[in-house]
Protein backbone atom coordinates (compact mmCIF):
# COMPACT_ATOMS: atom_id res chain seq x y z
CA UNK A 1 0.00 0.00 0.00
CA UNK A 2 1.22 3.46 -0.81
CA UNK A 3 -0.66 6.70 -1.30
CA UNK A 4 0.91 9.41 -3.36
CA UNK A 5 -0.34 12.98 -3.68
CA UNK A 6 0.99 15.08 -6.52
CA UNK A 7 0.40 18.84 -6.66
CA UNK A 8 -2.97 18.46 -4.99
CA UNK A 9 -5.09 21.59 -4.60
CA UNK A 10 -8.54 21.86 -3.12
CA UNK A 11 -10.68 24.95 -3.45
CA UNK A 12 -14.01 25.53 -1.70
CA UNK A 13 -16.97 27.48 -2.98
CA UNK A 14 -15.80 28.01 -6.54
CA UNK A 15 -19.40 28.15 -7.70
CA UNK A 16 -20.51 30.86 -5.26
CA UNK A 17 -17.59 33.15 -5.99
CA UNK A 18 -16.28 33.12 -2.44
CA UNK A 19 -13.24 30.96 -3.03
CA UNK A 20 -11.23 29.47 -0.23
CA UNK A 21 -8.13 27.37 -0.65
CA UNK A 22 -8.41 24.42 1.70
CA UNK A 23 -5.29 22.73 0.33
CA UNK A 24 -2.41 24.30 -1.54
CA UNK A 25 -0.06 22.26 -3.65
CA UNK A 26 0.33 19.18 -1.48
CA UNK A 27 3.05 16.72 -2.47
CA UNK A 28 3.27 13.71 -0.27
CA UNK A 29 3.89 9.98 -0.21
CA UNK A 30 2.43 7.78 2.50
CA UNK A 31 4.23 4.45 2.69
CA UNK A 32 3.18 0.98 3.66
CA UNK A 33 2.81 0.21 7.34
CA UNK A 34 3.48 3.69 8.67
CA UNK A 35 2.01 5.41 11.72
CA UNK A 36 1.57 8.96 10.50
CA UNK A 37 0.30 11.87 12.55
CA UNK A 38 -1.21 14.87 10.80
CA UNK A 39 -1.19 17.91 13.05
CA UNK A 40 -2.70 21.31 12.42
CA UNK A 41 -5.22 23.83 13.65
CA UNK A 42 -8.90 23.96 12.79
CA UNK A 43 -9.10 25.07 9.20
CA UNK A 44 -5.59 23.95 8.34
CA UNK A 45 -6.97 21.51 5.79
CA UNK A 46 -6.23 18.30 7.62
CA UNK A 47 -9.80 16.99 7.53
CA UNK A 48 -10.12 17.80 3.84
CA UNK A 49 -6.92 15.88 3.25
CA UNK A 50 -8.35 12.74 4.89
CA UNK A 51 -11.45 12.94 2.72
CA UNK A 52 -9.35 13.19 -0.42
CA UNK A 53 -7.44 10.07 0.56
CA UNK A 54 -10.48 7.80 0.33
CA UNK A 55 -12.12 9.56 -2.58
CA UNK A 56 -14.99 11.27 -0.75
CA UNK A 57 -13.83 14.60 -2.09
CA UNK A 58 -12.21 15.28 -5.43
CA UNK A 59 -9.12 17.47 -5.65
CA UNK A 60 -9.63 20.67 -7.65
CA UNK A 61 -6.37 19.88 -9.39
CA UNK A 62 -3.55 17.40 -8.98
CA UNK A 63 -3.43 13.66 -8.71
CA UNK A 64 -3.83 11.08 -5.98
CA UNK A 65 -2.32 7.68 -6.64
CA UNK A 66 -3.20 4.60 -4.65
CA UNK A 67 -0.59 1.91 -5.27
CA UNK A 68 0.38 3.86 -8.36
CA UNK A 69 -3.18 4.03 -9.74
CA UNK A 70 -4.98 7.33 -10.21
CA UNK A 71 -8.07 7.19 -7.98
CA UNK A 72 -10.01 9.63 -10.18
CA UNK A 73 -9.40 7.53 -13.29
CA UNK A 74 -12.40 5.95 -14.96
CA UNK A 75 -12.94 2.39 -13.87
CA UNK A 76 -11.15 2.83 -10.59
CA UNK A 77 -13.52 1.47 -7.96
CA UNK A 78 -14.21 4.07 -5.27
CA UNK A 79 -15.96 1.44 -3.21
CA UNK A 80 -12.87 -0.73 -3.21
CA UNK A 81 -10.74 2.29 -2.33
CA UNK A 82 -12.97 3.10 0.64
CA UNK A 83 -12.63 -0.46 1.86
CA UNK A 84 -8.84 -0.34 1.62
CA UNK A 85 -8.49 3.16 3.04
CA UNK A 86 -10.90 3.05 5.98
CA UNK A 87 -11.87 6.46 7.32
CA UNK A 88 -13.24 6.96 10.84
CA UNK A 89 -14.94 10.31 11.32
CA UNK A 90 -14.61 12.55 14.34
CA UNK A 91 -18.00 11.95 15.87
CA UNK A 92 -19.16 8.35 16.22
CA UNK A 93 -22.72 9.76 16.39
CA UNK A 94 -22.41 10.38 12.67
CA UNK A 95 -22.29 6.73 11.81
CA UNK A 96 -23.98 4.70 14.56
CA UNK A 97 -27.54 3.93 13.57
CA UNK A 98 -28.40 0.29 14.21
CA UNK A 99 -30.33 -1.23 17.10
CA UNK A 100 -27.34 -3.06 18.52
CA UNK A 101 -23.58 -2.72 18.60
CA UNK A 102 -22.90 -5.90 16.67
CA UNK A 103 -25.42 -5.04 13.94
CA UNK A 104 -23.88 -1.63 13.52
CA UNK A 105 -20.40 -3.07 13.06
CA UNK A 106 -21.82 -5.55 10.54
CA UNK A 107 -23.02 -2.70 8.29
CA UNK A 108 -19.63 -2.19 6.65
CA UNK A 109 -18.72 -5.79 5.84
CA UNK A 110 -22.31 -6.49 4.73
CA UNK A 111 -21.99 -3.71 2.17
CA UNK A 112 -18.99 -5.58 0.78
CA UNK A 113 -21.32 -8.43 -0.17
CA UNK A 114 -19.69 -11.05 2.04
CA UNK A 115 -21.42 -14.19 3.29
CA UNK A 116 -23.28 -14.02 6.61
CA UNK A 117 -20.71 -16.17 8.30
CA UNK A 118 -17.84 -14.00 7.11
CA UNK A 119 -19.68 -10.82 8.10
CA UNK A 120 -20.32 -12.07 11.61
CA UNK A 121 -16.82 -13.40 12.04
CA UNK A 122 -15.21 -10.15 10.96
CA UNK A 123 -17.50 -8.08 13.15
CA UNK A 124 -16.85 -10.18 16.25
CA UNK A 125 -13.12 -10.06 15.60
CA UNK A 126 -13.16 -6.31 15.09
CA UNK A 127 -15.10 -5.72 18.30
CA UNK A 128 -12.74 -7.98 20.19
CA UNK A 129 -9.76 -6.09 18.80
CA UNK A 130 -11.08 -2.75 20.00
CA UNK A 131 -11.84 -4.25 23.41
CA UNK A 132 -15.65 -4.22 23.45
CA UNK A 133 -16.74 -7.00 25.77
CA UNK A 134 -19.35 -9.63 24.84
CA UNK A 135 -22.10 -8.30 27.04
CA UNK A 136 -22.13 -5.03 25.09
CA UNK A 137 -22.79 -6.68 21.73
CA UNK A 138 -26.57 -6.44 21.98
CA UNK A 139 -26.71 -3.05 23.65
CA UNK A 140 -27.97 -0.08 21.60
CA UNK A 141 -24.96 1.93 20.44
CA UNK A 142 -26.55 5.17 21.67
CA UNK A 143 -26.47 3.86 25.25
CA UNK A 144 -22.68 3.51 25.29
CA UNK A 145 -20.20 5.92 26.82
CA UNK A 146 -18.23 8.32 24.63
CA UNK A 147 -15.10 6.19 24.58
CA UNK A 148 -17.07 3.01 23.89
CA UNK A 149 -18.94 4.64 21.01
CA UNK A 150 -15.68 5.66 19.49
CA UNK A 151 -14.30 2.16 19.76
CA UNK A 152 -17.43 0.73 18.15
CA UNK A 153 -17.08 3.25 15.34
CA UNK A 154 -13.47 2.17 14.81
CA UNK A 155 -14.56 -1.48 14.85
CA UNK A 156 -17.14 -0.65 12.17
CA UNK A 157 -14.37 0.39 9.83
CA UNK A 158 -11.91 -2.24 11.02
CA UNK A 159 -14.38 -5.01 10.15
CA UNK A 160 -13.91 -4.08 6.50
CA UNK A 161 -10.25 -5.05 6.93
CA UNK A 162 -8.65 -1.90 5.55
CA UNK A 163 -5.00 -1.62 4.59
CA UNK A 164 -4.82 1.84 6.04
CA UNK A 165 -6.89 3.24 8.88
CA UNK A 166 -7.46 6.99 8.75
CA UNK A 167 -8.87 8.66 11.87
CA UNK A 168 -10.08 12.25 12.13
CA UNK A 169 -9.59 13.53 15.69
CA UNK A 170 -10.40 10.21 17.34
CA UNK A 171 -9.63 11.54 20.82
CA UNK A 172 -11.64 14.77 20.75
CA UNK A 173 -13.93 15.10 23.73
CA UNK A 174 -12.50 12.14 25.63
CA UNK A 175 -11.02 12.27 29.12
CA UNK A 176 -7.26 11.55 29.48
CA UNK A 177 -7.86 7.88 30.29
CA UNK A 178 -10.16 7.40 27.30
CA UNK A 179 -7.68 9.22 25.10
CA UNK A 180 -4.78 6.97 26.10
CA UNK A 181 -6.97 3.93 25.60
CA UNK A 182 -7.81 4.87 22.01
CA UNK A 183 -4.23 5.79 21.16
CA UNK A 184 -2.87 2.56 22.67
CA UNK A 185 -5.47 0.68 20.66
CA UNK A 186 -4.29 2.31 17.44
CA UNK A 187 -0.71 1.49 18.23
CA UNK A 188 -1.61 -2.14 18.90
CA UNK A 189 -3.54 -2.38 15.63
CA UNK A 190 -0.59 -0.89 13.81
CA UNK A 191 1.90 -3.33 15.33
CA UNK A 192 -0.13 -6.51 15.44
CA UNK A 193 -2.16 -6.24 12.25
CA UNK A 194 0.49 -4.45 10.22
CA UNK A 195 -1.95 -1.78 9.04
CA UNK A 196 -0.97 1.79 8.37
CA UNK A 197 -2.52 4.35 10.66
CA UNK A 198 -3.05 7.98 9.74
CA UNK A 199 -4.01 9.92 12.83
CA UNK A 200 -5.33 13.46 12.45
CA UNK A 201 -5.19 15.65 15.52
CA UNK A 202 -4.72 19.22 16.68
CA UNK A 203 -2.78 18.06 19.70
CA UNK A 204 0.92 17.51 19.25
CA UNK A 205 1.05 15.64 22.57
CA UNK A 206 -1.34 12.97 21.26
CA UNK A 207 0.52 12.43 18.07
CA UNK A 208 4.11 12.74 19.26
CA UNK A 209 4.17 9.65 21.40
CA UNK A 210 2.77 7.23 18.85
CA UNK A 211 3.48 8.49 15.35
CA UNK A 212 6.60 7.50 13.47
CA UNK A 213 6.20 10.44 11.16
CA UNK A 214 4.54 13.79 11.66
CA UNK A 215 3.03 16.04 9.02
CA UNK A 216 2.35 19.60 10.10
CA UNK A 217 -0.32 21.52 8.21
CA UNK A 218 -0.93 25.23 8.28
CA UNK A 219 -3.52 27.13 6.25
CA UNK A 220 -3.76 24.44 3.62
CA UNK A 221 -0.05 23.93 3.23
CA UNK A 222 2.18 21.10 4.33
CA UNK A 223 4.87 22.92 6.31
CA UNK A 224 6.81 20.13 8.03
CA UNK A 225 7.21 16.43 7.32
CA UNK A 226 9.47 14.06 9.21
CA UNK A 227 10.17 11.94 12.26
CA UNK A 228 8.95 13.51 15.53
CA UNK A 229 12.45 14.35 16.79
CA UNK A 230 13.18 16.03 13.50
CA UNK A 231 9.95 18.02 13.48
CA UNK A 232 10.41 19.23 17.06
CA UNK A 233 13.65 20.89 16.13
CA UNK A 234 11.54 23.54 14.46
CA UNK A 235 10.18 24.63 17.78
CA UNK A 236 10.09 28.30 16.89
CA UNK A 237 8.34 27.77 13.56
CA UNK A 238 5.79 25.53 15.24
CA UNK A 239 5.10 28.13 17.88
CA UNK A 240 4.59 30.76 15.22
CA UNK A 241 1.72 28.79 13.72
CA UNK A 242 0.32 28.20 17.19
CA UNK A 243 1.42 24.62 17.75
CA UNK A 244 3.45 23.46 20.71
CA UNK A 245 5.95 20.66 20.90
CA UNK A 246 5.08 18.06 23.56
CA UNK A 247 5.68 19.29 27.08
CA UNK A 248 8.52 16.88 27.81
CA UNK A 249 10.39 17.82 24.65
CA UNK A 250 9.75 21.44 25.49
CA UNK A 251 11.41 21.10 28.90
CA UNK A 252 14.48 19.49 27.33
CA UNK A 253 14.79 22.29 24.79
CA UNK A 254 14.37 24.96 27.47
CA UNK A 255 17.09 23.32 29.58
CA UNK A 256 19.35 23.21 26.56
CA UNK A 257 18.69 26.89 25.88
CA UNK A 258 19.75 27.68 29.41
CA UNK A 259 23.09 26.01 29.00
CA UNK A 260 22.49 22.41 30.08
CA UNK A 261 23.76 19.98 27.50
CA UNK A 262 20.87 17.48 27.65
CA UNK A 263 19.85 15.18 24.82
CA UNK A 264 16.73 16.82 23.37
CA UNK A 265 15.40 13.61 21.78
CA UNK A 266 12.73 12.89 24.33
CA UNK A 267 9.04 12.80 23.59
CA UNK A 268 7.61 10.95 26.55
CA UNK A 269 8.06 12.09 30.15
CA UNK A 270 9.99 8.89 30.83
CA UNK A 271 12.46 9.60 28.05
CA UNK A 272 12.85 13.18 29.15
CA UNK A 273 13.51 12.14 32.73
CA UNK A 274 16.08 9.63 31.50
CA UNK A 275 17.84 12.27 29.42
CA UNK A 276 18.04 14.66 32.35
CA UNK A 277 19.30 11.89 34.62
CA UNK A 278 21.97 11.02 32.07
CA UNK A 279 23.05 14.62 31.92
CA UNK A 280 23.26 14.95 35.70
CA UNK A 281 25.26 11.73 35.90
CA UNK A 282 27.70 13.07 33.33
CA UNK A 283 28.06 16.24 35.36
CA UNK A 284 28.94 14.57 38.62
CA UNK B 1 -21.80 18.00 -2.41
CA UNK B 2 -24.73 19.18 -0.32
CA UNK B 3 -23.09 22.49 0.46
CA UNK B 4 -24.29 23.91 -2.83
CA UNK B 5 -27.94 23.93 -1.81
CA UNK B 6 -29.13 27.49 -1.27
CA UNK B 7 -32.34 27.97 0.67
CA UNK B 8 -33.13 31.51 1.68
CA UNK B 9 -29.46 32.24 1.45
CA UNK B 10 -28.03 35.44 2.82
CA UNK B 11 -25.40 37.34 0.86
CA UNK B 12 -23.02 39.03 3.28
CA UNK B 13 -22.78 42.70 2.45
CA UNK B 14 -22.60 46.25 3.76
CA UNK B 15 -24.79 47.97 1.19
CA UNK B 16 -27.56 50.48 1.74
CA UNK B 17 -30.15 47.78 1.03
CA UNK B 18 -28.58 45.50 3.64
CA UNK B 19 -28.83 48.26 6.21
CA UNK B 20 -32.45 49.17 5.56
CA UNK B 21 -35.00 48.30 8.20
CA UNK B 22 -36.27 44.76 7.58
CA UNK B 23 -39.87 45.95 8.00
CA UNK B 24 -39.41 48.32 5.08
CA UNK B 25 -37.93 45.49 3.02
CA UNK B 26 -40.75 43.06 3.82
CA UNK B 27 -43.40 45.68 3.07
CA UNK B 28 -41.48 46.76 -0.01
CA UNK B 29 -41.28 43.25 -1.41
CA UNK B 30 -44.98 42.64 -0.70
CA UNK B 31 -45.94 45.87 -2.46
CA UNK B 32 -43.61 45.06 -5.33
CA UNK B 33 -45.03 41.56 -5.78
CA UNK B 34 -48.60 42.85 -5.74
CA UNK B 35 -47.69 45.65 -8.13
CA UNK B 36 -46.62 43.05 -10.68
CA UNK B 37 -50.25 41.95 -10.92
CA UNK B 38 -51.69 45.44 -11.30
CA UNK B 39 -51.03 46.19 -14.97
CA UNK B 40 -51.99 44.64 -18.27
CA UNK B 41 -49.35 45.99 -20.62
CA UNK B 42 -45.76 44.92 -21.11
CA UNK B 43 -44.60 48.51 -20.61
CA UNK B 44 -45.22 48.00 -16.89
CA UNK B 45 -42.33 45.58 -16.78
CA UNK B 46 -40.02 48.32 -17.97
CA UNK B 47 -40.83 50.32 -14.85
CA UNK B 48 -40.82 47.27 -12.54
CA UNK B 49 -37.62 45.95 -14.14
CA UNK B 50 -35.83 49.28 -13.82
CA UNK B 51 -36.87 49.50 -10.19
CA UNK B 52 -35.48 46.02 -9.61
CA UNK B 53 -32.18 46.87 -11.32
CA UNK B 54 -31.89 50.02 -9.20
CA UNK B 55 -32.36 48.07 -5.96
CA UNK B 56 -30.02 45.32 -7.18
CA UNK B 57 -27.27 47.81 -7.98
CA UNK B 58 -27.69 49.45 -4.58
CA UNK B 59 -27.54 46.06 -2.84
CA UNK B 60 -24.25 45.12 -4.59
CA UNK B 61 -25.41 41.50 -4.85
CA UNK B 62 -23.91 39.96 -8.02
CA UNK B 63 -26.56 39.40 -10.69
CA UNK B 64 -25.65 35.74 -11.23
CA UNK B 65 -26.41 35.14 -7.56
CA UNK B 66 -29.97 36.30 -8.08
CA UNK B 67 -30.30 34.32 -11.30
CA UNK B 68 -29.29 31.15 -9.48
CA UNK B 69 -32.56 31.41 -7.56
CA UNK B 70 -34.44 30.84 -10.83
CA UNK B 71 -33.04 27.36 -11.34
CA UNK B 72 -35.62 25.49 -9.23
CA UNK B 73 -38.55 27.09 -11.07
CA UNK B 74 -37.04 26.73 -14.53
CA UNK B 75 -39.41 23.88 -15.34
CA UNK B 76 -42.46 25.82 -14.17
CA UNK B 77 -41.31 28.82 -16.16
CA UNK B 78 -40.89 26.91 -19.41
CA UNK B 79 -44.17 25.06 -18.83
CA UNK B 80 -46.19 28.25 -18.25
CA UNK B 81 -44.57 30.00 -21.17
CA UNK B 82 -45.29 27.10 -23.54
CA UNK B 83 -48.85 26.76 -22.32
CA UNK B 84 -49.56 30.45 -22.91
CA UNK B 85 -47.72 30.44 -26.21
CA UNK B 86 -49.64 27.58 -27.79
CA UNK B 87 -53.14 27.68 -26.31
CA UNK B 88 -54.12 31.33 -26.33
CA UNK B 89 -57.04 32.02 -28.67
CA UNK B 90 -56.65 34.87 -31.13
CA UNK B 91 -55.14 35.77 -34.49
CA UNK B 92 -53.47 32.56 -35.71
CA UNK B 93 -49.93 32.71 -37.07
CA UNK B 94 -49.16 29.00 -37.22
CA UNK B 95 -51.21 25.93 -36.57
CA UNK B 96 -50.38 22.27 -35.91
CA UNK B 97 -53.13 19.99 -34.63
CA UNK B 98 -54.34 21.36 -31.31
CA UNK B 99 -51.32 23.66 -31.07
CA UNK B 100 -52.30 27.16 -32.05
CA UNK B 101 -49.66 29.87 -32.17
CA UNK B 102 -51.28 33.27 -32.03
CA UNK B 103 -50.15 36.89 -31.82
CA UNK B 104 -51.90 37.21 -28.48
CA UNK B 105 -50.17 34.01 -27.37
CA UNK B 106 -46.70 35.39 -28.02
CA UNK B 107 -47.59 38.55 -26.14
CA UNK B 108 -49.04 36.65 -23.20
CA UNK B 109 -46.12 34.24 -23.10
CA UNK B 110 -43.60 37.05 -22.77
CA UNK B 111 -45.88 38.75 -20.27
CA UNK B 112 -46.24 35.71 -17.99
CA UNK B 113 -42.56 34.78 -18.19
CA UNK B 114 -41.45 38.29 -17.25
CA UNK B 115 -43.92 38.38 -14.38
CA UNK B 116 -42.76 35.04 -12.99
CA UNK B 117 -39.08 35.96 -13.28
CA UNK B 118 -39.57 39.30 -11.54
CA UNK B 119 -41.66 37.63 -8.83
CA UNK B 120 -38.89 35.20 -8.02
CA UNK B 121 -35.85 37.44 -8.31
CA UNK B 122 -37.68 40.26 -6.56
CA UNK B 123 -38.43 38.15 -3.50
CA UNK B 124 -35.02 36.47 -3.52
CA UNK B 125 -33.47 39.91 -3.17
CA UNK B 126 -35.19 40.14 0.21
CA UNK B 127 -33.65 36.95 1.59
CA UNK B 128 -30.29 37.75 0.03
CA UNK B 129 -30.00 41.07 1.84
CA UNK B 130 -31.80 40.28 5.10
CA UNK B 131 -30.62 37.85 7.76
CA UNK B 132 -33.19 35.29 8.91
CA UNK B 133 -33.21 36.91 12.34
CA UNK B 134 -34.04 40.33 10.96
CA UNK B 135 -36.69 38.75 8.81
CA UNK B 136 -38.47 37.10 11.71
CA UNK B 137 -38.17 40.29 13.76
CA UNK B 138 -39.92 42.16 10.99
CA UNK B 139 -42.58 39.46 10.67
CA UNK B 140 -43.23 39.56 14.38
CA UNK B 141 -43.66 43.31 14.29
CA UNK B 142 -45.83 43.35 11.19
CA UNK B 143 -48.06 40.56 12.51
CA UNK B 144 -48.20 42.27 15.92
CA UNK B 145 -51.82 43.42 15.59
CA UNK B 146 -52.96 39.78 15.48
CA UNK B 147 -51.68 39.30 19.04
CA UNK B 148 -54.80 41.02 20.22
CA UNK B 149 -56.85 38.12 18.89
CA UNK B 150 -54.73 35.66 20.82
CA UNK B 151 -52.52 34.58 17.94
CA UNK B 152 -49.14 33.30 19.23
CA UNK B 153 -47.18 35.68 17.02
CA UNK B 154 -44.03 35.76 19.10
CA UNK B 155 -43.89 31.99 19.45
CA UNK B 156 -44.37 31.43 15.75
CA UNK B 157 -41.69 33.99 14.93
CA UNK B 158 -39.31 32.34 17.38
CA UNK B 159 -39.98 28.91 15.90
CA UNK B 160 -39.36 30.28 12.44
CA UNK B 161 -36.04 31.80 13.36
CA UNK B 162 -34.92 28.61 15.10
CA UNK B 163 -35.93 26.53 12.10
CA UNK B 164 -34.09 28.83 9.70
CA UNK B 165 -31.02 28.83 11.90
CA UNK B 166 -30.86 25.04 11.87
CA UNK B 167 -31.08 24.58 8.11
CA UNK B 168 -27.36 25.09 7.38
CA UNK B 169 -26.36 23.12 10.48
CA UNK B 170 -28.46 20.12 9.53
CA UNK B 171 -27.32 20.29 5.92
CA UNK B 172 -23.72 20.16 7.01
CA UNK B 173 -24.51 17.31 9.35
CA UNK B 174 -26.24 15.38 6.56
CA UNK B 175 -23.13 15.83 4.45
CA UNK B 176 -20.91 14.45 7.22
CA UNK B 177 -23.16 11.48 7.95
CA UNK B 178 -23.38 10.62 4.27
CA UNK B 179 -19.62 10.65 4.04
CA UNK B 180 -19.22 8.57 7.18
CA UNK B 181 -21.61 5.92 5.83
CA UNK B 182 -20.11 6.01 2.36
CA UNK B 183 -16.79 5.28 4.01
CA UNK B 184 -18.43 2.08 5.26
CA UNK B 185 -19.56 1.17 1.78
CA UNK B 186 -23.06 2.68 1.88
CA UNK B 187 -24.55 3.51 -1.49
CA UNK B 188 -27.03 6.38 -1.80
CA UNK B 189 -27.15 6.65 -5.55
CA UNK B 190 -28.07 3.37 -7.23
CA UNK B 191 -30.90 0.82 -7.03
CA UNK B 192 -34.66 1.16 -7.42
CA UNK B 193 -36.91 3.35 -5.30
CA UNK B 194 -37.54 0.82 -2.50
CA UNK B 195 -33.88 0.00 -2.37
CA UNK B 196 -32.90 3.62 -2.20
CA UNK B 197 -35.41 4.34 0.56
CA UNK B 198 -33.99 1.49 2.61
CA UNK B 199 -30.49 2.77 2.00
CA UNK B 200 -31.53 6.08 3.54
CA UNK B 201 -31.97 4.53 7.00
CA UNK B 202 -28.28 4.75 7.91
CA UNK B 203 -28.47 8.43 7.01
CA UNK B 204 -31.80 9.32 8.61
CA UNK B 205 -31.35 7.63 11.98
CA UNK B 206 -28.18 9.52 12.97
CA UNK B 207 -29.67 12.71 11.54
CA UNK B 208 -32.86 12.46 13.61
CA UNK B 209 -30.92 11.48 16.70
CA UNK B 210 -28.68 14.48 16.30
CA UNK B 211 -31.57 16.84 15.54
CA UNK B 212 -33.44 15.82 18.69
CA UNK B 213 -30.23 16.08 20.70
CA UNK B 214 -29.64 19.58 19.38
CA UNK B 215 -33.23 20.59 20.05
CA UNK B 216 -32.94 19.26 23.58
CA UNK B 217 -29.71 21.17 24.21
CA UNK B 218 -31.19 24.34 22.80
CA UNK B 219 -34.26 23.98 25.03
CA UNK B 220 -32.01 23.60 28.08
CA UNK B 221 -29.95 26.60 27.04
CA UNK B 222 -33.07 28.72 26.59
CA UNK B 223 -34.45 27.52 29.90
CA UNK B 224 -31.17 28.31 31.64
CA UNK B 225 -31.55 31.88 30.40
CA UNK B 226 -35.07 32.00 31.81
CA UNK B 227 -36.79 32.22 28.44
CA UNK B 228 -40.53 32.06 28.93
CA UNK B 229 -42.13 33.31 25.78
CA UNK B 230 -42.99 36.71 24.46
CA UNK B 231 -44.71 38.49 27.33
CA UNK B 232 -42.64 41.33 28.73
CA UNK B 233 -39.64 40.39 26.63
CA UNK B 234 -37.54 43.27 25.34
CA UNK B 235 -35.16 43.18 22.43
CA UNK B 236 -31.42 43.72 22.44
CA UNK B 237 -31.59 45.38 19.07
CA UNK B 238 -35.08 46.86 18.77
CA UNK B 239 -36.12 47.75 15.26
CA UNK B 240 -35.84 51.49 14.73
CA UNK B 241 -36.62 53.51 11.63
CA UNK B 242 -33.87 55.81 10.42
CA UNK B 243 -34.21 58.65 7.94
CA UNK B 244 -33.00 56.33 5.17
CA UNK B 245 -35.97 54.07 5.86
CA UNK B 246 -38.46 56.92 5.47
CA UNK B 247 -36.73 57.80 2.22
CA UNK B 248 -37.07 54.15 1.27
CA UNK B 249 -40.84 54.31 1.82
CA UNK B 250 -40.80 57.48 -0.27
CA UNK B 251 -39.02 55.71 -3.12
CA UNK B 252 -41.58 52.92 -2.91
CA UNK B 253 -44.46 55.38 -3.29
CA UNK B 254 -42.69 57.09 -6.20
CA UNK B 255 -42.31 53.70 -7.87
CA UNK B 256 -46.01 52.93 -7.45
CA UNK B 257 -47.11 56.32 -8.80
CA UNK B 258 -44.74 56.03 -11.74
CA UNK B 259 -46.00 52.54 -12.50
CA UNK B 260 -49.63 53.65 -12.46
CA UNK B 261 -49.00 56.73 -14.58
CA UNK B 262 -46.95 54.88 -17.18
CA UNK B 263 -49.29 51.91 -17.53
CA UNK B 264 -52.35 54.19 -17.78
CA UNK B 265 -50.90 56.45 -20.45
CA UNK B 266 -48.81 54.13 -22.63
CA UNK B 267 -50.64 51.08 -23.91
CA UNK B 268 -48.07 48.72 -25.38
Amino acid sequence: MSIQLENVNYIYGESSGQEKWALKNINLTLHDNEFVGIVGHTGSGKSTLTQLLNGLEKPSSGQILYNGQDIQAEGFSKKELRRKAGLVFQYPEHQLFEVSVIKDVEFGPRNLGLTNLEVEKRSFDALKQVGISDELLDVAPFALSGGQKRRVAIAGVLAMQPEVLILDEPTAGLDPAGRTEILELLQRLHRENNISVILVSHSMDDVARYAERILVMNQGELVLDGAPEKVFRYRKELREIGLDVPQSANILYELRDRGMDVDTNGITPEQAAQNIADYLRRQS
Amino acid sequence: MIRDITIGQYYQGESLIHKLDPRLKVVGVLVYLISLFCFRYVIGFLVAGLFFVLVLKLSKVPFRYVIKGLKPILFLLVFTAALNLLWTPGETIWRFGILNLTKEGIYKCIFMALRLILLIIGSSLLTLTTTPNQLTDAMEYLLGPFKRFGAPVHEVAMMMSIALRFIPILLEETDKIMKAQMSRGADFESGNLMHRLRNMIPLLVPLFVSATRRANELAYAMDARCYNGGAGRTKMKPLKYHSRDYKGYGVLVVYLVLLIVVTRTVAI
